[in-house]
């Protein structure tokens, strides 16, 4: 009686969070997954029909799902290895003694509290004929160009917007990591004689290890899902280059008012991005070095 | 942050769910004397449009919503997927016809009977033989003309181009003046834009997307003869999205662009000393073809399951009627009544450059009313698109284009 009641604060504090949650996630992912297997237009719910696997079979025989498929993939692997590196090349230069560390820091966040249609915006202009790229290419005698025009420089150039907007963030996560390796361990290694590269390689890089793990799955499954970029950049142009996975699912569900295919293509993101996610991680682990797992927490 | 992109897809539909859930039964009840209506337009400029009608119609009661242009077509879907759609709503002459084909709209055909000699824009509404939806504003594109640059390049801004080659021999003086300046834009690498402007040059020329037995005709010689003149621009054009071209135009150095109203009402604010005028869509010769350009429509549909037809009717009437487009066209700016009293109300003739947005109104055209038009105009856009791009041959482009949409309504069809 009386655990009950102990428990039953908890409980009453969980449930709004537990009601929203349920209704925004959990039913939405499971009648998704149903829908998946119906021809569903919401002007015509009445007509719902049963069609089995066949949207699953219609996704591997269309050429517009693997031409999604394969800008998102480049997107994923022309992003993420990128903005990694050079999130941690930052952080190891926010660790180093560095003037004015805090401004720095500062800076480099502050394209995460921006919305992603803020920035996409800017980039637009940025991108423009008489935009800060092509005007500064201009004064340097080049060739000035249309970067979300040209079918080969688009995707490119979200990609390229996308790195930017991304890298402070992870370049905290990763500094924040770095702070917590014990100073001992430098120490030591110094008293090995271990140059800069040989600490870096064998000392910070291992005690990174979970933390780049986190940063690599959270940016590969962002990586993925691209799509406000998208939208308010391109819409999948010019001739479909940049068109991504997120942004095809967007247009089968609210333009083409195929709900039920549209559904199968948001499980195969799903389904894309947790065996790239499992696959960093279990890198990540299998790479751990055996002094670190007996190294306190 | 994370998966916000695709859970906006399942949300949506969780939302249908939750609506369908919560709204049982809730439609029968006592809405006697209140008819919903949702519209894209400042709730401000509306109000006093609804006031005046329940003034006029004492017992009714009318709930305004506003939409927005971002979110609202997803909004009506998820209504209609629950039951809990308005009575009366605004719909874009290119979503029309998918609502009529799956049969959601109330015919209006007897109203069409009474007014059609009143207003333009009926195309989008028709769906086999029967009318769903009456025209309210609507808005044309024309020729915009930058009459400094006219001059600068000895062209006379008071003749502008009138036929293909005066258009292309216009661009051509204009782009030669070199410093950055172009003598026409052209839509490239964004949605929704490109084939407003080459399906202008297309229809004007006599081709079409379908031929009047509903067959494909997008790769007639009359189409591909319109794709290679707008080719022919290439040189002497800005190749870029509207936003680009509306502000090389804004900034006096683009010679020529068709483009909206909305630009009339923005170039007064923010470019006042800007010397332009507007002028038909040019036409293929002189003894040959239409100033034929394109138009959106913003329509009135009442949905089937309204509990209050009657009301619904008539409200989307008044709303329609002369008098109350006209003050919704004002507020706006960029739009014009779809009543053809517009054409000879000085409110939209007194303005040189207002009117011939009227005028061009009366042969422009709205896209084909097929329930697939959305997929088609990609279909279009990709077609011309890849021409510009220089990727393959314009016939080929055509006729790629016309399979695709020959699938497209086929799939339409079979149901």
């Amino acid at each position: 009686m009386s655990r009950r009641r102990r428990v039953s604060p908890v409980v009453w504090l969980l449930l709004p969070w537990a009601l929203v949650y349920g209704a925004f996630f959990v039913f939405p992912f499971l009648f998704s997954f149903v829908l998946g297997f119906l021809h569903y237009n919401p002007l015509n719910v009445a007509n719902t029909t049963f069609v089995g696997a066949g949207n699953v079979t219609r996704l591997f025989g269309d050429a517009d799902f693997h031409s999604a498929l394969r800008n998102t993939l480049f997107f994923v692997i022309g992003t993420v290895p990128v903005t990694t590196t050079l999130a941690l090349g930052l952080a190891w230069l926010l660790h180093a003694p560095l003037p004015m560390k805090d401004a720095f820091k500062a800076a480099m966040f502050l394209p995460s509290i921006l919305s992603v249609v803020v920035i996409a915006l800017l980039f637009k202009l940025f991108y423009a004929p008489g935009g800060a790229l092509n005007e500064t290419l201009r004064a340097l005698g080049l060739q000035t160009h249309g970067w979300l025009t040209d079918p080969a420089t688009a995707l490119p150039a979200i990609m390229a917007m996308d790195i930017w907007a991304a890298v402070g963030y992870y370049a905290l996560v990763l500094y924040a990591a770095f702070t917590s390796i014990p100073e001992s361990l430098y120490e030591a290694a110094t008293l090995e004689g271990a140059g800069h590269w040989a600490t870096f390689r064998h000392v910070t890089l291992p005690m990174l290890k979970p933390a780049l793990g986190f940063v690599l799955v959270i940016n590969t499954i962002r990586s993925f899902q691209v799509f406000v970029e998208v939208l308010v950049m391109t819409q999948g142009g010019p001739l479909g280059s940049t068109n991504t996975l997120v942004m095809m699912l967007y247009d089968t569900a609210f333009r083409r008012l195929d709900y039920g295919y549209s559904s199968v293509i948001a499980y195969a993101v799903f389904i894309l991005s947790g065996v790239f996610s499992v696959f960093a991680l279990r890198r990540m682990r299998s790479q751990t070095p055996v002094q670190q797992r007996g190294m306190p927490a | 942050m994370m998966r916000r992109s695709h859970m906006r897809a399942v949300g949506v539909v969780a939302g249908l769910c939750l609506l369908a859930a919560f709204s049982c039964g809730k439609k029968s009840g006592s809405r006697s004397t209140s008819v919903h209506l949702w519209q894209f337009w400042d709730i401000a400029v509306v109000a006093p449009i609804i006031a005046e009608f329940e003034k006029q119609n004492p017992g009714l009661h009318v709930e305004v919503e506003q939409l927005t242009w971002a979110t609202g077509l997803e909004k009506i879907q998820a209504a209609l997927a629950s039951g809990t759609q308005p009575d009366v709503c605004e719909l874009g002459s290119t979503w029309l016809p998918r609502f009529s084909y799956e049969g959601v709209l109330e015919d209006l055909t007897a109203v069409y009977e009474a007014e059609r000699d009143s207003f333009l824009m009926w195309d989008s509404a028709l769906y086999k033989d029967r009318v769903y939806g009456l025209p309210w504003v609507q808005g044309s594109r024309v020729l915009f003309i930058n009459r400094e640059l006219f001059k600068k390049a000895g062209l006379d801004p008071d003749r502008p181009p009138q036929t293909w080659d005066e258009l292309l021999q216009a661009s051509q003086k204009i782009g030669a003046l070199g410093n950055g300046v172009y003598g026409f834009g052209q839509n490239i690498g964004e949605k929704y834009v490109l084939y407003k402007k080459f399906m202008a040059f297309a229809w004007g020329n006599g081709g079409d997307v379908f031929d009047e037995r509903g067959n494909v005709v997008v790769n007639s010689p009359a189409m591909l003869e319109a794709l290679e003149f707008y080719l022919k621009l290439a040189p002497f054009s800005l190749q870029e999205k509207q936003e680009v071209l509306d502000q090389y135009f804004k900034t006096g150095k683009l010679g020529m662009q068709i483009s909206g109203a909305w630009n009339v009402k923005n170039y007064a604010l923010e470019a006042p000393n800007l010397d332009y005028s507007c002028a038909l869509v040019p036409k293929p010769a002189a003894d040959r073809g239409e100033h034929v350009s394109f138009a959106g429509a913003e329509m009135l549909v009442v949905f089937k399951g309204s509990q209050q037809k009657e009301a619904a009717v008539k409200l989307a009437r008044f709303l329609q009627a002369y008098p109350q487009a006209k003050a919704v066209s004002l507020a706006a700016g960029s739009v014009f009544p779809a009543a053809r009293e517009a054409m000879n109300d000085p409110a939209f003739t007194r303005d040189p450059r207002i009117k011939v947005f009227v005028e061009q109104s009366l042969t422009s055209r709205t896209p084909p009313a097929h329930p697939g038009w959305n997929e088609m105009e990609e279909a279009i856009d990709h077609a011309v698109e890849e021409a510009m791009y220089g990727r393959r041959a314009p016939r080929w482009c055509l006729d790629d284009a016309a399979k695709e949409i020959t699938t497209i309504a086929a799939r339409f069809n079979q149901k």
